[in-house]
């Protein structure tokens, strides 16, 4: 550390430069992940705050909530009792000035994945919903009626909940009689029954099983998995976030490599006075540590300075657990990077390098 | 004592038609105390001498005993720990970190190496080298005699048995050639160190012990007065 730090100190500009890119890279993988996040909690944000185990649906559905249709009854047919019904449908909410994609949950309000109201009052009444409350930067207030595209009926917003969304449109939350008023207008009394899935909260997914072979019990991040377009959203940015690990690493290991080289013979000499190879390598992957721990610390500093300047339209969410991963394994790749660095360290010859 | 022997050392480079003979067999004793000139032209075998005595190659044959440790039969891992603890080596370009001043210079030591000197006995030294003021300065900035001075602070601060220097005043004009020829005696006989000096300039060998001459890989002892 002794020599790594003094030259360090000795050479600010230099090391500044490597900070500068490892910070940029860093930067941008954390960016990244803030994507990733902010892109799947716009799909899967509503179905997370269920805490549920799985949801069961029918086999024929194909894991899609909205094309599963089944019956109350069914819910006689599961094992676990810890459930919630569940009716969804997709439509466009319009207040008479701002217009946006929704997705209405019919629900039981005594079951568990009746949200918490954070503004207004939970729904009492039939045509009554409890908003995501990102729809409040969309122009849509409380009190609001709603006009949706599928039918006559009109929503009114009595409260909001916190940030909730699902497959990338804001929810709504209603009685399951709304549900079914909406999605079969005069038919609703003849289909007081119909659901599209239940949902089941459970300390094992194992402990959930059902009698009735037409459903399909469904783990709840594979039915997330399933949600049209989510994996190969999710695929497309990890793969991004990974190649630049690998490429953060040949960065560093370039940097170090032609640092090591322009001091090949000052080792050498080092060597020839008996400062055996350990330690000089032990110097170059401290010095690569605290580049790329400085690079890490800035980089995430910054992010989360310019996420707070962002539009709301930007879907970036900050999980901070994973930054923490993601700047360890930056860490890490840039130390392997250095590897190199120690292996011509090793190689180096005092005799040729004082010139005997 | 003998500090450091070289027993029948030979060394060859190459094989067949294109072998070089760089030593041929060498006999060489270096007590406690002394300081030693091994002179010769260039290329006459004065470099792979020193290295082979400083345990930076090994010999073809014979054995080199610094203290009765045979360096012939140690291998690279051992011979570097030897080197840090019995041998400190001043070198034609300098031997200085450019990124650590000069105090730090010796730090580095201290990271390495236990057993160096003590605070006390650094600053006779920098009183005696004439370095003091410069313990804040780096190799960039140093004059090559301030250079070469603060080197000599370096291998000597680790209290090194032998004191190996390859032409330590070529870089340096007369009057600093034997001003650093003037110290290096006076810190071997002040701390009973061996050093051997490697040169090509016959006027610094009226400031050592001995005298060797070197040619074509043949070592041999000299009188002084008949070294021209």
């Amino acid at each position: 550390m002794f020599l790594a730090w003094n030259e360090m100190k000795k050479n600010k500009l230099r090391f500044t430069l490597i900070v500068g890119v490892l910070m940029l890279v860093s930067y941008l993988v954390f960016f990244l992940s803030g994507l990733a996040t902010g892109l799947a909690s716009l799909n899967r944000e509503a179905v997370d705050k269920w805490g549920a185990t799985a949801i069961i649906l029918t086999e024929e559905s194909d894991k899609s909530l909205p094309q599963s249709s089944l019956t109350t009854e069914e819910l006689d047919a599961i094992s676990e009792n810890k459930t919630a019904i569940l009716g969804q449908l997709n439509s466009i909410a319009t207040n008479g000035e701002a217009k946006q994609n929704i997705s209405l949950f019919g629900i039981d309000p005594e079951e568990f994945i009746m949200p918490d109201v954070t503004e207004g009052e939970v729904f009492s009444e039939v045509n009554e919903v409890i908003a995501s409350d990102t729809l409040k930067e969309d122009g849509f207030k409380l009190g609001d009626e709603l006009e949706l595209s599928s039918t006559d009926e009109k929503l009114t917003i009595v409260g909001f909940t916190d940030s909730a969304r699902f497959n990338a449109a804001p929810v709504l939350y209603g009685e399951i009689d709304t549900f079914h008023k909406i999605k079969f207008g005069e038919a609703a009394t003849e289909n007081e029954t119909q659901i599209n899935g239940i949902v089941v909260r459970a300390g094992d997914l194992s402990s959930i099983s059902t009698s009735n072979e037409d459903l399909e019990i469904i783990e709840i991040e594979t039915f997330i998995e399933n949600l049209p377009g989510y994996t190969e959203q999710a695929l497309t940015l990890n793969f991004m976030i990974y190649f630049l690990f690998a490429i953060s690493s040949v960065i560093v290991a370039i940097f170090l490599y032609v640092l090591t080289v322009q001091k090949i013979s000052m080792f050498g000499v080092m060597k020839a006075q008996g400062i055996s190879n350990g330690y000089l390598s032990r110097s170059v992957i401290a010095q690569t540590f605290l580049l790329a721990f400085t690079g890490v610390v800035v980089g995430f500093a910054l992010t989360l300075i310019s996420g707070a300047f962002l539009p709301s339209a930007v879907p970036v969410s900050f999980d901070i657990f994973t930054m923490i991963i993601y700047g360890v394994v930056l860490i890490t790749v840039a130390i392997l990077g250095a590897v190199f660095s120690v292996l011509t360290i090793v190689k180096i010859d005092p005799l040729k390098a004082i010139g005997g | 004592m003998a500090i450091l022997e070289l027993n029948n050392v030979t060394k060859t480079f190459g094989t067949g038609h294109k072998q070089v003979d760089a030593l041929k067999e060498t006999n060489f004793s270096a007590e406690q105390g002394e300081l030693i000139a091994v002179i010769g032209p260039s290329g006459s075998g004065k470099s792979t001498f020193l290295t082979i005595a400083g345990g930076l190659q090994t010999p073809s044959s014979g054995g080199v005993l610094v203290k009765n440790q045979d360096l012939a039969n140690l291998n690279e891992k051992k011979r570097s720990k030897v080197r840090l603890k019995e041998i400190g080596f001043i070198l034609q370009a300098s031997n200085l970190v450019p990124f650590l001043n000069v105090d730090n210079q010796m730090k580095l030591l201290d990271n390495v190496k236990k057993d160096n000197m003590t605070t006390e006995e650094l600053d006779a030294l920098y009183d005696n080298l004439g370095i003091k003021d410069l313990r804040k300065k780096y190799p960039a900035d140093l004059s090559g005699g301030e250079r070469q001075r603060v080197a000599i602070a370096k291998a000597l601060y680790s209290k090194p048995s032998i004191l190996l220097a390859d032409e330590p005043t070529a870089s340096l004009d007369s009057e600093k050639a034997y001003e650093v020829m003037e110290l290096l005696k006076k810190e071997t006989k002040q701390n009973k160190t061996t050093t051997i000096v490697v040169t090509h300039d016959t006027r610094l060998i009226e400031y050592c012990d001995k005298v060797y001459e070197m040619t074509d890989g043949v070592l041999r002892l000299m009188e002084k007065s008949s070294v021209k």
